[in-house]
């Protein structure tokens, strides 16, 4: 006789918002767990001293020049901002799910109740909730260091640092790409050099518009529309410069960035879908 | 009536692509069998034979290149009757910086136990599985048998149907072998379906109602337990004096003995039931009986020979 009765909350069949808030509970129960294993890494917290130390000495850079010391300042902190939140989504997001097959916490949870999609999506949510958080210590360092300073801020340093998330939000995507199907040096290598790539993609597209064979022009077009335009999230020169910034300028890229990170992770889950983990 | 089988894996065929993805090795050669509702159910063979290969198909972490493979009439592709299912992989690992108390909530909370019911399934299975002492110390401090213990109670926070254990007693003392197969029993006892990956003989023995072997990806074996301990022929070992030429052909073609000589002495193996009519035609002729030994048929002769047979088969 069967061990399960109509009442068993087992067998019974779940009601459609419960299983939705089940799923997402799950992919939450994912996400935060991934968190506090990134927050607990010393690479992260080595990366995030190295980003805070840089902005930091932009005070020192900004003092050897007489002109626009508090552009090169702002400059320095920006940079330092996008260069180790790259570098922190790169090096704590390559080895995402590599380490759960290496170390076989995943098959107990692939044996739950939970999809690899859900799965994917909860590690994915878990990095960029990381990387986020390094990237509002730096923008607190940031602001702290720039009042100190005299330097001004106002809302286009906000929206600079609004979508300096949203391409870290691309860059996490497209590491957890790489890390669904390969090793954590090739998913470095690959998602570096798309992060790359992704700054030139811009200038890639003029230089080929202006050949003279239409394969080039062609070539590049298809290049820029397949690869990120990291570039389109680059307000730093505006907010550094109080030039002045649309609302378009900010949502637009927002909607490309969420788009494209969306078409990553649909790309990622269809390939880990399909892997064996042996 | 026989039980349902809640667990079906019909012609079920794993190729792994080896080198640069060119060359296939076919580890499943289309394997079927059946687990029974209510039943502990092992699954032998020994090491490289397909066994946990089998168990991770079962799980969907390895996708099967043909066949069919279903638990609970679902799909194993499917995701949503794994609140039904509890597993336990072999040796297993989890989050060494979490504690028991928190592992447990993890895999509750992604199992889909309520938030009202979770603490107390939590501590519901911290308890059965002895670790209430150790509930708040974090799981790099915890032993292997600690480790194996946490893991089967996360296969079980849920409260499945059917459970799956990856050798669940490898690296475990006496002491903690007999508390896991004593849990065992306890989950047959309570209704649930057990799945055992096992090399251990003896477990198979002391816990399973049925038993499939497996070796080198093909299924040579499968019936209930007491078919291997008890409906086995049994055979006998008499050691006999000199056995003359003409009487040691004739044990050969008329018992179908098999003779093996020992010094000066001859040792003949025969059927149970054709013990007296050699006895007998061995003291007519003269020849001493040294010893008789009867042989029971143990797991362990049918499970090497099953190995053999699949081998010449493969």
């Amino acid at each position: 006789m069967s061990a399960a009765t109509a009442s068993d909350p087992r067998t019974a069949p779940p009601r459609a918002a419960g299983v939705l808030l089940g799923r997402l509970g799950a992919v939450a129960a994912i996400a935060g767990n991934t968190l506090r294993e990134a927050i607990r890494s010393r690479l992260l917290y080595t990366l995030l001293g190295f980003g805070i130390l840089l902005i930091c000495a932009g005070v020192l850079l900004s003092s050897l020049s007489y002109v626009e010391t508090d552009r090169i300042l702002q400059d320095v902190g920006f940079g330092a901002m996008r260069l180790f939140g790259v570098a922190i989504a790169l090096f704590v997001g390559v080895g995402l799910i590599h380490k759960e097959v290496e170390r076989r916490t995943i098959y107990t949870i692939l044996s739950k109740p939970l999809s690899r999609a859900e799965f994917l999506i909860g590690k994915f949510w878990g990095l960029a909730l990381t990387v986020w958080m390094q990237l509002a210590i730096m923008a607190l360092a940031f602001a702290v260091v720039s009042r100190a300073s005299g330097a001004p801020l106002g809302t286009g340093h906000l929206a600079a640092c609004l979508l300096l998330g949203v391409e870290l939000l691309v860059v996490v995507a497209i590491a957890t790409f790489f890390s669904a199907f390969t090793t954590p040096m090739l998913s470095a290598l690959f998602a570096g050099g798309f992060w790359l790539v992704g700054n030139l993609t811009r200038d890639l597209r003029e230089i080929g518009s202006g050949s003279e064979l239409a394969a080039v022009r062609e070539t590049t077009a298809w290049l820029y529309r397949i690869l990120p335009d990291l570039a389109s999230f680059n307000l730093t020169l505006e907010a550094a410069h109080g030039l002045p910034i649309t609302a378009a300028d900010v949502w637009l890229p927002l909607l490309y960035g969420v788009c494209y990170a969306a078409v990553v992770l649909v790309l990622a889950v269809a390939i880990f879908e399909r892997r064996d983990f042996r | 009536m026989k039980p349902a089988e809640i667990v079906r894996v019909v012609d079920v065929v794993k190729d792994f692509r080896s080198g640069a993805g060119l060359r296939r090795k076919r580890v499943l050669h289309g394997i079927s069998f059946g687990v029974r509702e209510g039943e502990i159910f092992g699954f032998v063979g020994p090491n490289g034979a397909g066994k946990t290969t089998t168990l991770k198909i079962l799980m969907g972490l390895v996708r099967p290149t043909s066949g069919r493979a279903e638990i609970l009439g679902h799909d194993v592709g499917e995701t949503d009757f794994r609140r039904q299912v509890g597993f336990l992989p072999e040796g297993p690992y989890f989050y060494e910086y979490l504690t028991g108390r928190e592992i447990l909530a993890f895999y509750a909370r992604l199992s889909g136990v309520p938030r009202a019911r979770r603490a107390e399934r939590v501590e519901a299975l911290l308890a059965q599985v002895g670790l209430e002492a150790a509930a708040d110390a974090r799981l790099r401090t915890y032993s292997k048998g600690m480790l194996q213990r946490i893991g089967i109670a996360q296969a079980l926070v849920h409260d499945p149907r059917v459970v799956f254990l990856d050798e669940p007693m490898s690296g475990l003392d006496p002491v903690g072998r007999k508390e896991i197969r004593d849990l065992i029993l306890k989950l047959r006892g309570e209704g649930k379906t057990v799945f055992m990956n096992t090399h251990i003989l003896q477990d198979v023995e002391l816990a399973c109602d049925r038993v499939a072997i497996i070796a080198r990806g093909r299924i040579v074996h499968e019936g209930p337990i007491d078919a291997f301990e008890g409906g086995g022929e049994r055979r006998s070992d008499l050691v006999l004096g000199a056995v003359p030429a003409a009487m040691a052909t004739a044990l050969e073609e008329r018992f179908a003995a098999q003779l093996r000589a020992m010094g000066d002495r001859i040792e003949v193996r025969v059927r149970e039931k054709d013990v007296d009519a050699v006895l007998r035609q061995a003291l007519d002729a003269g020849v001493p009986v040294v010893s008789i030994t009867p042989h029971r048929v143990s797991l362990e002769s049918i499970f090497l020979s099953a190995i053999e047979a699949g081998e010449r088969a493969s």
